[in-house]
């Protein structure tokens, strides 16, 4: 095959505390494409964060302005000597802190002037799910339904094809992830809440049936696809104002990280289900932050596969679920290969119309 | 200094909707109280009112949120929601660009976690303290300043 058939896709990523590059390489096959990533570099700064419970914004951008630099040069060392440049630029333009947005940005759009090569925007939701159709059977994925959920977000998004998105239910509150955040917070046990309490779940064991007290299922029976959050953050606040000498027991503690996780798991699988029976899916798709949630992933998997054999469950591996560039770039192939070849043509000037937008939906 | 109990979350909607009747452009409205005590719900309430139809998430991740309000017999453009949960100052939230909202006579400004932000708030703000009630879903709710939002009430 002609080397230079390939596509190389730079993708940047700065939406909230991950400085995220990455390179990613679309070879043509058959009638479709394979993806070969070449490099996944992700820079966390949950350490910097990790003691005022919360990304701290300026913070957040002096790490990233430090951070960004170093990043895509060590993803590019890796780029094929077929090409001195990716072919592509793809950054998150939006949502998010738009502080850290910035600097991701005002990248981009500088080394899309400099390399005179083009550039897109790319909505970090559509980023989350782009993901997860860069592996496995391109056949039998529409229509489908996406269960986004991250520490900002939780939607349910309905999609007939690869650039058709459809928002059918989201939280009207709280985010899953900020519930996970907050409970963890009135628990005293550490950010980011949802891997301390998955994990202090995971402790508790098996025993889930043997806890006395139970937590609300928010809106798990109301006919639609919307989530609400905030009155279970409310719901183990009572519970634990009632015995709050039983915080420093761990048992009890673990308890409730078990409870809680059972029934934010409950409500998604719930809705994300009756989403997928009435609009008849090929596949099911569950992706951002909280799907790294290894019950949510265990729990959804398992009711998907018995619903129908035939419906596909796509998820991403867990270091792709959380903040990553290499998502932005699969975002942008499909984005790109949507558009006329003039469209394509006029991307290099692109720079000049991309802008931030820190509440952008999908 | 005026207080009010509310009973249930619905009441404590209510009286968001009730505040947000009397508002006239530029107020600023600082929230206080815990986690879980009803500060988005006050503040879903006066949206209600102020006849925004998109809900009023939670701006806790992207700090802000401005919702937009299509009413040509207000002169209230824009209702912006501020989160300072996790931030030590004001600063914070000007580097996010809450100057170009606060006090302009066409937005209306509510922020939860006042608190934490005090040095950026002018002297004319109005400040909301929930405190949880003696009983389950009870509330204790103090609204400071409320004069100037009576005022209009008088007027009329």
């Amino acid at each position: 095959m002609d080397n230079k058939k390939y596509l190389t896709i730079l993708g940047i990523e700065t939406s909230c505390d991950e400085t995220a590059a990455s390179l990613l390489k679309v070879i043509p096959k058959n009638k479709g494409v394979r993806f070969e990533i070449i490099s996944n570099v992700v820079s966390s700064q949950v350490s910097i964060h990790r003691q005022y419970g919360g990304i701290v914004p300026e913070m957040a951008a002096r790490a990233h302005i430090g951070k960004i630099i170093p990043v895509i040069e060590s993803c590019l060392k890796k780029m094929p000597r077929a090409k001195k440049l990716p072919d592509l630029i793809a950054v998150t333009s939006g949502p998010g802190l738009i502080t850290s947005l910035l600097v991701g940005v005002e990248t981009a759009k500088t080394l899309s002037y400099v390399w005179q090569k083009p550039l897109l925007g790319i909505n970090h939701l559509k980023g989350h799910v782009a993901v997860n159709f860069m592996s496995g059977n391109q056949q039998k994925i529409f229509p489908a339904v996406c269960l986004i959920v991250s520490g900002g977000h939780s939607e349910l998004v309905l999609m007939k094809n690869y650039n058709q998105y459809q928002k059918i239910g989201q939280t009207r509150d709280d985010a899953a992830g900020e519930c996970f955040d907050k409970v963890a917070k009135l628990l005293n046990i550490g950010y980011p809440g949802g891997p301390v309490i998955s994990q202090q779940a995971e402790q508790f064991g098996l025993k889930i049936k043997t806890i006395k007290f139970s937590l609300p299922r928010p809106m798990i029976n109301s006919d639609n696809f919307d989530f609400s959050f905030s009155g279970l953050k409310t719901a183990v606040l009572y519970l634990i104002k009632k015995q709050k000498h039983k915080l420093s027991d761990k048992k009890f503690v673990q308890a409730v990280c078990a409870e809680t996780q059972q029934a934010i798991v409950d409500v998604l699988v719930s809705k994300t289900m009756r989403a997928a029976k009435k609009f008849k899916t090929k596949s099911v798709i569950l992706c951002g932050g909280v799907a790294a949630n290894k019950e949510l992933r265990k729990q959804l998997k398992f009711q998907v596969e018995s619903l129908n054999p035939e419906v596909n469950f796509l998820v991403p591996p867990q270091n792709l679920c959380t903040d990553n560039a290499v998502m932005i770039a699969a975002a942008a192939y499909f984005k790109f290969k949507n558009l006329t070849k003039t469209q394509q043509n006029r991307l290099k000037n692109n720079w000049q119309k991309i802008k931030t937008n820190p509440n952008l939906e999908i | 200094m005026q207080k009010f109990i509310t009973k249930s979350e619905k009441q404590t909607l209510a009286l968001g909707e009730k505040l947000a009747h009397y508002f006239q452009g530029g107020e600023i409205i600082g929230l206080i109280g815990e986690l879980g005590a009803g500060k988005t719900v006050l503040i879903k309430g006066m949206a209600k009112q102020l006849n925004i139809n998109k809900t009023i998430t939670s701006p806790t991740f992207v700090l802000m949120k401005v919702y937009s309000i299509n009413n040509k017999q207000s002169i209230i453009e824009n209702l912006v929601h501020v989160d300072a949960y996790r931030l030590n100052s004001g600063q914070d939230l000007i580097e996010i660009g809450l100057e170009d909202w606060l006090g302009k006579s066409n937005t209306i400004t509510a922020i939860e976690w006042a608190d934490r932000v005090k040095d950026i708030l002018p002297k004319s703000k109005i400040i909301v303290k929930i405190k949880f009630g003696k009983k389950q879903n009870e509330r204790e709710i103090k609204i400071s300043n409320l004069k100037s939002l009576w005022k209009k009430d008088t007027n009329q």
